[in-house]
C-alpha cells in the first residue's frame, strides 16, 4: 500500500488531473499537514497531526458519555491509523482536514458500536459514503465558500441550538433522542436545529 | 436528476451518523443518484467538522502515540473498491445484493408485485426490492410505519407524481397510497419500512438478536 507514496509523485503526479481547477486549495496548516502525510508519508507530520487531534477524538468518543475510557482510546487509534492509511485520497479542495477526520471518526465510531453490540450486518460505515471523482469546478468552490461560512458563523449560535447540534453530531443521537434526553418536544428540536442550519447558511438548495 | 428527495432532517441524521442502517443504506443510495443532495451533505458534514474543532481537548497518553506509530506500517485493512464500472446500480446495493436483480430470489406477492427481502442486519427495518410488473398496480394499503422508497429502474406513479431513478419517497405511516408502475419497463424500487417492533432507544438501536431479516 505505501508505495506509490513516495516522494517523485509528490504533489503533481496522480493529483493533477483532480486538482488543477484554479479554486485556490485550502492552504490552512492541518490540510498541508495531510498533505504532507499523504504524499511523502511524513511521520513528522503525522505526529503534529496526532497531537492535535488525538485529543479531538477522544472528546467525541466521550461525548455522550457512549464510550469506555478503554474504548475511547481504541477509538483514537483506529482513527489515527486510518488518517494514515487514506492520507493520500485527501483534497484539499473538496474538505478541510477537520471535515474529512469527521468522517473517519464518525464511522469508527459507528462500527465500534456495532461491534461492541454484536450487531451482525455485511456492510462497514465506510462503505456507504459517497465517493465520486470529478466532480465540477463549481461545485467544489460551491462547498469550499460554504464550509469556510460555517466554520465563520459557528460561533455565533445560541447555545440552545448550539446545545442541540453537539447532541446530534458529536452524541450521534438523532432528534428524537436528543429531544427525550433534554426533555423537549421533537418539534422544538427540530425547529433549532433549523434555525441553526439558517444561521450557519447552509445551503439547502430548497424549503 | 432526480426530483424527489429526502428532507433536511434526514440528510443531517445521515450526515451525523444517527440513522439506522437501513436507512442510512437507503439515504446513501440516493446520494450517488444526486449532486444536489450531495453538497447539501458535504456542507452537513462540515458542521461535524467544525463542531469537532471546538471540542474540548480530552489529553492523551504519550503511549497511545507510541502505540500508533509502532503500527503504522501495519497493512490496511482490505476495503471494498467500491462500484464495479458501467453498473447503474449504486455500488452499496450491488455488494448487498451480489452483483444483479437477476440472481436474486424473487417471491411473488401479486400478480403484477414481487418482493426481495436484502439482509442489512437492521432488524428495526425491512429492506427490500420491489419488482413491479410494467403497468402493474398495487392494491392501495398504508403501513404500520414509516417507509423510504427510492427508485431504482424503471418508474411509478402515485396519482400525485410520477417518479424515475434516483427518487426518494419519504411515507409515513398514515399515508394511503397505490402505486402504478410505468409503462415499458418493470419498476424496482427499494424500500425500507418500520419494523413493527420499534426499539427507539440509544442502547437499542445498535441491538440485534439473533432474529435476522428473511435472507434474499
Ligand atoms: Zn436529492
Amino acid at each position: 500500500m505505501v508505495e506509490n507514496k513516495s516522494g517523485d509523485e509528490s504533489n503533481s503526479g496522480r493529483n493533477s488531473g483532480k486538482w488543477a481547477v484554479p479554486t485556490g486549495r485550502r492552504t490552512d496548516e492541518w490540510s498541508e499537514c495531510l498533505v504532507l502525510i499523504g504524499n511523502s508519508n511524513d511521520r513528522a507530520s503525522f505526529t503534529r497531526f496526532f497531537r492535535h487531534f488525538a485529543p479531538l477524538i477522544k472528546a467525541f468518543a466521550l461525548a455522550g458519555s457512549s464510550l469506555s475510557a478503554a474504548h475511547a482510546d481504541e477509538l483514537v487509534q483506529e482513527v489515527m491509523l486510518k488518517v494514515w492509511q487514506k492520507a493520500s485520497g485527501f483534497n484539499p479542495e473538496k474538505a478541510a482536514a477537520s471535515t474529512w477526520i469527521y468522517t473517519i471518526a464518525r464511522n469508527c465510531r459507528t462500527d465500534m458500536f456495532r461491534r461492541l453490540q454484536k450487531f451482525d450486518t455485511p456492510l462497514a460505515a465506510d462503505d456507504l459514503n459517497i465517493e465520486l471523482e470529478g466532480e465540477e469546478p463549481f461545485t467544489v468552490l460551491h462547498t469550499r465558500r460554504g464550509s469556510d461560512r460555517i466554520k465563520d458563523l459557528m460561533g455565533q449560535l445560541p447555545p440552545d441550538q448550539a446545545q442541540i447540534l453537539a447532541k446530534v453530531y458529536m452524541e450521534g443521537k438523532s432528534h428524537s433522542e436528543a429531544a427525550a434526553e433534554l426533555d423537549l418536544p421533537l418539534g422544538t428540536v427540530k425547529s433549532r436545529v433549523r434555525l441553526a442550519i439558517q444561521k450557519l447558511q447552509v445551503q439547502m438548495d430548497r424549503q | 436528476m432526480a426530483k424527489h428527495h429526502p428532507s433536511n432532517d434526514l440528510l443531517m441524521e445521515y450526515a451525523a451518523g444517527s440513522l439506522p442502517i437501513a436507512q442510512a443504506a437507503c439515504i446513501s443510495a440516493h446520494l450517488s443518484y444526486c449532486d444536489r443532495c450531495r453538497r447539501t451533505y458535504d456542507q452537513l458534514q462540515t458542521v461535524g467538522g467544525t463542531m469537532l474543532e471546538r471540542l474540548e481537548p480530552v489529553p492523551v497518553s504519550e503511549t497511545l502515540l507510541d502505540t500508533v506509530l509502532a503500527r503504522l506500517e501495519d497493512p490496511a485493512p482490505l476495503a471494498y473498491s467500491g462500484q464495479t464500472e458501467a453498473s447503474e446500480i449504486p455500488g452499496l446495493l450491488e455488494r448487498l445484493i451480489n452483483k444483479d436483480f437477476g440472481q436474486l430470489m424473487w417471491k411473488r406477492v401479486t400478480r403484477a408485485l414481487s418482493v426481495s427481502y436484502l439482509s442489512t442486519g437492521d432488524i428495526q427495518h425491512e429492506f427490500a426490492l420491489l419488482r413491479i410488473a410494467a403497468g402493474g398496480r398495487i392494491p392501495e394499503h398504508t403501513h404500520g410505519g414509516n417507509e423510504m422508497t427510492l427508485v431504482l429502474e424503471g418508474g411509478f406513479s402515485d396519482g400525485r407524481d410520477s417518479y424515475h431513478p434516483g427518487d426518494f419517497i419519504f411515507r409515513s405511516s398514515d399515508d394511503t397510497h397505490a402505486p402504478v408502475a410505468l409503462d415499458g419497463e418493470d419498476c424496482i424500487c427499494l424500500t425500507v419500512l418500520d419494523a413493527p417492533l420499534r426499539f427507539t432507544s440509544w442502547q437499542h438501536r445498535w441491538l440485534n438478536p439473533f432474529l435476522k431479516l428473511r435472507a434474499g
